[in-house]
C-alpha cells in the first residue's frame, strides 16, 4: 500500500462542501487528475489559512499522490504558505527595476510602521509583510502586492495612506479559487496600472 | 516616429476584453477563416512571417510548429507561457489584462496549426488580476461556442485552460512548465530525450509558445506571413513589445519596429533619462542579459541581431534603464540575489553556484570586499555557464560576468575602499591595544579582549 | 512475449566508436559511462545508476565529444557511430568541468570527515582526490541544514551532507514503489525529507545507504560503529535466502560490521533487504561449539568419531540445513550411498508469504542453497513435503539413525521439545552444528562443531539457478571444521574417503572437476557475476556469456 493510500484510510479530513466540490471539478479539466495538485493546495490554503499538515493529507489523497510529492509541490513554491500570514500579507517587490527606483525605502517603511520583521506577523494578526522578487510591474515601480492584488507607483507616503485605508476598510483582496474570483479590492483604486502605447495615445 | 501597432491596436477600448468589443473592431474573423484552412498552410504563413519565440529564446515559431508531424497517434498540447517572470518583463500583462480574446484567437490558430484539442494557458501566479481578465474571456468563449467540442460549428473540438502558477520563475522554462503542470516540481527537464515536440506534456508532442507570439499569430493569418516579413528587419521582422522600466521619464508597455535605433528608442519614445541626469547602462532583454554600458549604444537597433552584436541580445524586451548615479556593484548583487532565489536545485553548478555569487557580490556590496573577488566571481559565473541541465545556467552567468566586465572600476573602487577601512581599523585597533597595554602592565589581561573588533583578515588569513 | 521474441532475442545492433582514441563496440542505446566501463575507463559520477532512472543532475560525468562545443554528460548521452570521446584522461576540458562541479559540490558541504561514517568509503573524498585535489576558495558561510534526523527506523539523515543526486528518491519511487521520499524546497535550500508522519520504513530501505555517495545517509544498526579502514571487507553472498544477493562484508575483530551490496545486474541489481542486510549475525551464534560432544558432555574427535560410524549400516533419517554449500551437499550425498544403506534425506523448507515490496527482491524461503542440495541429488520433487513427511515420521516413529546437518537443519518452530525429546530417543543421533546454544546440540547422541556459511567458502545455486562464489567473511574458531570434512572423516572412519581435498578451495575445485554439468568452470569465471546453469552448456565458454557488471 502506497503511503498516499495509507493516508487515505486513516480518516483524511473534509474541508468545506464548496472545496470538496470545486476540486472535483478542477480535477476533470486535466488529461491527468495529478495535475490538480497545485489548485488543491491553493483551495486548502484559502480554507485553512496556509498549508497545513492537515493540509498535505488532504491534498494527496484529493489528487492520488504521495504525501511527500504534495510536499515537495508546495515547499518549491513562494506562494504555498507554510507558516500562518497575517490577514493582509503585504510582498514588496526587491528586484531591479523596483530597487532602482526606491523598493527599499517601501520595506523600511514596512519594518517602522509595522514594527515586526519580514515573514513576522502583527501582534493583531493584521499584518505581514515580506521581500519578493519580480512581480511583473517594473514600469510602474516600485509596488507591492497586498494578497492577490497589486498596489503600484508607490513612494513610502502612498503606501502608507494605502495601509492606514486597509485598516479602516477591511477590503477583500483575495483571489479565491473556491470562487475563481478576485476581491474588490481598494474602493477607487485600480486593480491595475501598467501603462501601455496604445495606437490611441 | 510611428509604429506599427499589431498587438496594442486596441487595449484602450474598454469593452475590449469582451466578445462584443473585440469583435466589433474585427476579432474572431481571423480564425474562422483559419479553420477552413489547410493547418499545415497555416504553418506556412507563420514561417513565412519569420516570426520569432517573443518570450526570450527567439526561435523561430514556424519551426517550432514543424516539429509536430501532420499526423499523431498521440495528442497533440498546446501551452500559452504567461508564466512571465524574467526581471523587467510586464509585456504579456497588458495582453491578457487588456485583450485577452486576441491571446485566445492566436491560441485557437495555433491550435489547429499543430491539430491540438487541448491547450493550457499557464499564468504566472502573482497575476491576480490579469488571471481573473483571462478565464472571464475563455469562459466567455466557451459560451458563444469559440471553444468547446465543436468551435465556431467547425467540427474541431478545443478545450482550453487556465492554470495558476504559485510563485517559481524556472515554470517560464518550458520543460519546466510542463513538469509544473503535470503536478511535480517546476524542475527543468533533460533534452533529450524530453523534447517537447517528442515527449512533453503527459509524454505527449506539445507546443509551448509565449503569449506575445502567439497573439502576432492573428495579424499574421489576417494578413499574411509576407505582409509580416516586410515590417522591422530581414532576420528579426516584424514589431515587438518592449518592457520599459527604470530610470527613463515614461515607463510602460510600447510596441516598436524592430529596428528602431536604441538610443532614439530611449530619448524619443521614453522621454529621456528622468530627473535631467545622464544614461549610464541598459539590460535591453531582461535581466538573463549583459548589461550595456551608455557608450556601447552607438547604431545599435532593437533587433535581435543588433543587440547580439553589440555584446546582449533582446531576449524578452524587458528593457531597462540606468542613470548616472546607479550603483553597479549593487545591482549586480540585486540581479544575484534572484537568480540565487529562483534557481531550483537540480543540478550542482546553478544550485551552488548562484547564491555563491551573490554571497561574494554581498561582502563587495557592504564593504567587505577582497582582492581577488571579482576573478572569483567570475570564475564561478564561468564554471556554471555551458554545464547545466537548463538555460537557467546561462541567465545566471552572464549578468555576473557582464557586470563585472562593463563596470569593472566600481568593484575595483568598492574593494580598495574596503581595504582602506579594513587598514583604518587595524591601526585603531593597534592603537587601543597600545593604550590597553599601557593600563594593564600590572596584569589584567581580560580588558584586552572587549571592544577590538576582530579583523576579517585575521579570520580569513587561513582560507587566502 | 510475441513468438518471435520467446525464440531469440534479435542480435543487439552494434556501434563502433573511440574512447579516449581506443575502439569500442558496444550495443546501440549504450550509454557513455557503460561504453567506457567496458574497456576498463572510469568516468565519475553520483546520480547516476545502472538501475534507476538517469537525471542527470549532478553534471560529475562531462566528456567532451569532438565536434561539440558543449560538455555531454556521460550518462545521457547514447553512443554514436564514429563518435569520439574524450573522458578526463586525455581532454583537460573534461578535467576542468569535473574539477568545478566538485568544487561546486564543495562550498556547502560539512567539514564532517573526522565525525562521518562514509569516511574512508566516500564517493566525494575519493573523487576529491583524484578529480580535484584543489584548496578551496569558498569564503562564505555555508547553507546549514537538519543533521542527525533519522528517517525511519533504519535510516539516518544528514541534510547538509546531501548532494542532491535524488538517488535515495528515485529508488523509493521507482523500485519500491513506496514514495516515503522527497526533496523540499529549491535551490541550495534544497534537502531530502520524509512527509511529517511518515518515515523511510520498506523491506529494502537499507539499499539507500548504499547508494548514498556520501555520508548524508547512514545506517542506524552501525552508527559511529567503526572507521572502515579498520575492517576487512570481502565479497560474498548473503545467505539469508535462495536470492543469493551480492553482497560485501566488512569484519572487525569477527564481528560482522557493516554489509553493503554489491552491484550484479542478474541477481540484486545493487539491492539489498534488511532482514537480510542487519541481519548476517544470526548465522554467527553468541555460543559456539568448538569440541565434540557425546551424550552431551565434551570429547574427542577420536571417540566422536568411534560411536558415529556405528551409522553406517542402518536405516537412516537424515535432516540438512538448507544453507550449505553446494559441495557439503555432494559429499553428503556421496557418503550416505557409500556408506548409509537406506536413507530418507530431507531439507529443511518452508515457503512463506511475502508483501509486494517483499517480492521485488526476497525469495519467500529462508533457503539459500536449496537449489544446491537439488543439484547434488539429496532431494527432489517437491522439497516441502518431503521436509514435512520427514518430520511427521520422526514425530510419529522411533527412529533408529538420525543424522542432523546444519543448525537450520529444522525450522525455528519445528525444532519444539517434543521434537527434541524424538531426537534424543533415537539410538543414534549425529548433529554437525554451530550453536552451543541449540536445542539440538543438547539431544543429540554425537555434536560435531562445524563453521558458519560466513566462515566457510565455496558454491551456492540461487532460486533462478544461477551459480556463485561465496567467498569466507570472517575467521572460524579453533576446533570447528566445515561440515564437508566432518562427513569425510566420517566416511574415511566408515570405510571410504569422498574427497582429497584438505581446504574449502580445493574442495571446490574437486567438486569442478568431478562434476560434468559444471565441466569448464573456473572459480574466477564463476566470481564474474555467477553463472545461469540452465542455460550453461558443460564444457563450452560461449554458452556463459561474461557479465556486463564489469568491475571498474
Amino acid at each position: 500500500m502506497t503511503q498516499g493510500q495509507q493516508a487515505s484510510s486513516n480518516s483524511v479530513m473534509r474541508l468545506s462542501d464548496r472545496a470538496e466540490s470545486r476540486i472535483e471539478e478542477i480535477k476533470k479539466r486535466y488529461p491527468d487528475v495529478r495535475s490538480a495538485v497545485m489548485p488543491a493546495l491553493y483551495i486548502a490554503q484559502e480554507e485553512l489559512g496556509h498549508v497545513t499538515k492537515e493540509a498535505i493529507l488532504w491534498v494527496a489523497d484529493r489528487v492520488s499522490m504521495p504525501p511527500v510529492q504534495v510536499m515537495e509541490v508546495a515547499t518549491f513554491y513562494t506562494m504555498y504558505y507554510k507558516k500562518p500570514v497575517g490577514r493582509y500579507h503585504v510582498q514588496v517587490c526587491r528586484t531591479l527595476s523596483c530597487a532602482l527606483r526606491g523598493a527599499a525605502k517601501l520595506t523600511e517603511h514596512m519594518h517602522k510602521r509595522l514594527g515586526v520583521g519580514p515573514n513576522e506577523i502583527t501582534p493583531d494578526g493584521m499584518w505581514s509583510f515580506e521581500e519578493v522578487e519580480c512581480l511583473g510591474s517594473c514600469g510602474s515601480a516600485p509596488m507591492c502586492e497586498i494578497n492577490d492584488v497589486y498596489f503600484e507607483n508607490l513612494d513610502p507616503q502612498k503606501l502608507d495612506a494605502i495601509l492606514q485605508r486597509i485598516e479602516k476598510e477591511l477590503p477583500n483582496l483575495r483571489l479565491s479559487t473556491l470562487n475563481d474570483e478576485l476581491g474588490a479590492g481598494l474602493a477607487g483604486a485600480p486593480l491595475s496600472e501598467v501603462r501601455e502605447s496604445g495606437v490611441r495615445k | 516616429m510611428k509604429h506599427r501597432q499589431i498587438l496594442l491596436a486596441n487595449v484602450d477600448f474598454p469593452d475590449q476584453a469582451t466578445i462584443a468589443g473585440y469583435e466589433s473592431r474585427g476579432g474572431y474573423k481571423t480564425v474562422r477563416k483559419v479553420l477552413g484552412m489547410d493547418p499545415l498552410a497555416v504553418r506556412e504563413e507563420v514561417k513565412k512571417s519569420g516570426l520569432r519565440g517573443r518570450g526570450g529564446a527567439g526561435f523561430p515559431t514556424g519551426r517550432k510548429w514543424d516539429f509536430i508531424p501532420a499526423k499523431c497517434d498521440k495528442p497533440v498540447y498546446l501551452i500559452n507561457n504567461a508564466d512571465e517572470s524574467e526581471p523587467g518583463t510586464f509585456k504579456d500583462r497588458v495582453l491578457l489584462e487588456r485583450d485577452p480574446h486576441l491571446c485566445i484567437e492566436g491560441m485557437i490558430i495555433a491550435a489547429w496549426a499543430v491539430q491540438s484539442k487541448w491547450s493550457c494557458i499557464y499564468i504566472r501566479g502573482e497575476y491576480g488580476y490579469p488571471y481573473v481578465r483571462i478565464q472571464r474571456a475563455v469562459e466567455e468563449a466557451y459560451k458563444h461556442g469559440y471553444l468547446g467540442d465543436n468551435i465556431f460549428g467547425s467540427g474541431f473540438a478545443h478545450h482550453m485552460v487556465v492554470h495558476r502558477g504559485a510563485g517559481a520563475y524556472i515554470c517560464g522554462e518550458e520543460t519546466a512548465l510542463l513538469n509544473s503542470l503535470e503536478g511535480k516540481k517546476g524542475q527543468p527537464r533533460l533534452k533529450p530525450p524530453y523534447f517537447p515536440a517528442v515527449r512533453g506534456l503527459y509524454d505527449a508532442p506539445t507546443i509551448v509558445n509565449n503569449t506575445e507570439t502567439l497573439a502576432a499569430c492573428v495579424w499574421i493569418l489576417e494578413n499574411g506571413g509576407e505582409a509580416y516579413a516586410k515590417i522591422g528587419t530581414e532576420k528579426s521582422p516584424g514589431t515587438k513589445l518592449f518592457a520599459c522600466s527604470g530610470h527613463i521619464n515614461k515607463p510602460g508597455v510600447y510596441e516598436v519596429e524592430m529596428g528602431y535605433p536604441v538610443l532614439d528608442f530611449i530619448e524619443d519614445e521614453l522621454g529621456g533619462i528622468w530627473k535631467g541626469r545622464k544614461l549610464k547602462g541598459i539590460i535591453p532583454g531582461g535581466s538573463s542579459f549583459p548589461i550595456m554600458r551608455a557608450d556601447q549604444l552607438q547604431g545599435v537597433t532593437l533587433d535581435y541581431e543588433s543587440l547580439v552584436a553589440a555584446g546582449s541580445g533582446l531576449g524578452s524586451g524587458g528593457f531597462m534603464v540606468m542613470d548616472d548615479t546607479t550603483d553597479m556593484v549593487e545591482a549586480a548583487e540585486n540581479v544575484a540575489h534572484f537568480y540565487a532565489h529562483e534557481s531550483c536545485g537540480q543540478c550542482t553548478p546553478c544550485r551552488e553556484g548562484g547564491h555563491w555569487i551573490e554571497k561574494i557580490f554581498h561582502r563587495v556590496a557592504h564593504g567587505r570586499g577582497l582582492p581577488g573577488d571579482m576573478e572569483l566571481a567570475r570564475s564561478v559565473a564561468n564554471n556554471v555557464e555551458g554545464h547545466t541541465i537548463c538555460a537557467f545556467g546561462e541567465a545566471l552567468a552572464w549578468p555576473a560576468q557582464a557586470f563585472i566586465k562593463r563596470f569593472p572600476e566600481e568593484f575595483t573602487a568598492r574593494i580598495e575602499e574596503a581595504r582602506i577601512e579594513e587598514a583604518r581599523i587595524e591601526e585603531a585597533r593597534i592603537e587601543e591595544a597600545r593604550i590597553e597595554e599601557g593600563l594593564v602592565a600590572i596584569g589584567n589581561r581580560n580588558g584586552k579582549e572587549n571592544g577590538a573588533r576582530p579583523s576579517m583578515h585575521y579570520q580569513l588569513k587561513s582560507n587566502h | 512475449m510475441s513468438e518471435q521474441q520467446s525464440e531469440h532475442k534479435a542480435a543487439p545492433v552494434m556501434v563502433n566508436l573511440t574512447i579516449d582514441g581506443k575502439p569500442v563496440t558496444v550495443a546501440k542505446g549504450t550509454n557513455l559511462i557503460e561504453a567506457a566501463k567496458s574497456i576498463g575507463v572510469t568516468i565519475p559520477h553520483y546520480c547516476y545508476h545502472p538501475h534507476l532512472s538517469v537525471p542527470g543532475n549532478c553534471r560529475m560525468c562531462q566528456v567532451e565529444v569532438k565536434g561539440q562545443a558543449k560538455m555531454n554528460i556521460g550518462c545521457n548521452t547514447a553512443v554514436a557511430e564514429g563518435m569520439e570521446v574524450l573522458t578526463q584522461e586525455t581532454s583537460q576540458k573534461s578535467r576542468d568541468a569535473q574539477s568545478s562541479t566538485l568544487e561546486f559540490i564543495l562550498i556547502n558541504h560539512p567539514l564532517d570527515c573526522t565525525v562521518c561514517d562514509q569516511a574512508g568509503h566516500c564517493k566525494l573524498q575519493d573523487y576529491h582526490y583524484d578529480y580535484n585535489a584543489k584548496p578551496s576558495r569558498f569564503l562564505e558561510e555555508k547553507e546549514h541544514k537538519v543533521k542527525a534526523l533519522p528517517l525511519g527506523p533504519t535510516v539516518m539523515l544528514d541534510g547538509e551532507r546531501c548532494i542532491m543526486c535524488t538517488r535515495c528518491i528515485r529508488f523509493c519511487d521507482e523500485v519500491t514503489g513506496t514514495s516515503e521520499l522527497g526533496m523540499l524546497n529549491r535551490g541550495d535550500r534544497s534537502v531530502i525529507a520524509v512527509n511529517e508522519g511518515h518515515e523511510l520504513n520498506n523491506a529494502l530501505s537499507g539499499t539507500v545507504v548504499d547508494l548514498c555517495p556520501v555520508g548524508a545517509l547512514t545506517h542506524r544498526e552501525w552508527r559511529f560503529n567503526t572507521r572502515i579502514w579498520f575492517t576487512k571487507e570481502t565479497d560474498s553472498i548473503c545467505p539469508g535466502c535462495s536470492t543469493g544477493c551480492n553482497v560485501k562484508v566488512a569484519v572487525r575483530d569477527r564481528q560482522v560490521v557493516q554489509v553493503k551490496a554489491r552491484l550484479n545486474s542478474q541477481v540484486n541489481k545493487e539491492w539489498l533487504c534488511d532482514q537480510g542486510r542487519y541481519g548476517f549475525e544470526r548465522f554467527l551464534p553468541g555460543k559456539r561449539l568448538t569440541a565434540p560432544q557425546v551424550r552431551g558432555v565434551d570429547s574427542t574427535f577420536d571417540q566422536a568419531i568411534a560411536i558415529a560410524k556405528t551409522i553406517s549400516g542402518g536405516e537412516t533419517l537424515v535432516f540438512v540445513a538448507p544453507d550449505l554449500l553446494t559441495e557439503e551437499y555432494i559429499v553428503l550425498k556421496r557418503f550416505l550411498d557409500k556408506c548409509v544403506k537406506q536413507s530418507q534425506v530431507a531439507i529443511a523448507y518452508r515457503e512463506r508469504k511475502l508483501s509486494k515490496v517483499e517480492e521485488i527482491l526476497i525469495s519467500p524461503d529462508y533457503a539459500a542453497n536449496f537449489r544446491g542440495a537439488e543439484f547434488s541429488g539429496l532431494v527432489t520433487g517437491d522439497i516441502q513435503a518431503g521436509y514435512e513427511a520427514a518430520l511427521e515420521r520422526l514425530r510419529s516413529g522411533t527412529i533408529t539413525n538420525l543424522i542432523l546437518v546444519g543448525d537450520r537443519c529444522l525450522t525455528a518452530e519445528d525444532a519444539t521439545p517434543e521434537i527434541c525429546a524424538k531426537i534424543k530417543q533415537a539410538s543414534l543421533s549425529i548433529a554437525i552444528l554451530t550453536d552451543a546454544a541449540s536445542s539440538l546440540a543438547a539431544s543429540a547422541t554425537v555434536v560435531l562443531p562445524e563453521r558458519s556459511i560466513l566462515e566457510k567458502s565455496g558454491l551456492l545455486i540461487n532460486r533462478k539457478q544461477r551459480l556463485q562464489y561465496t567467498d569466507r567473511v570472517v575467521e572460524f574458531p579453533d576446533g570447528t571444521q566445515p561440515a564437508w570434512r566432518l562427513i569425510n572423516q566420517l566416511a574415511v572412519a566408515c570405510g571410504s574417503r569422498i574427497v582429497s581435498a584438505q581446504s574449502d578451495r580445493d574442495l571446490t575445485l574437486e567438486i569442478l572437476a568431478s562434476e560434468s554439468r559444471l565441466a569448464g568452470l573456473k572459480i574466477a569465471t564463476i566470481k564474474q557475476g555467477g553463472v545461469c546453469l540452465d542455460s550453461y552448456k558443460p564444457g563450452d565458454a560461449n554458452s556463459r556469456p561474461s557479465s556486463s557488471d564489469a568491475r571498474v
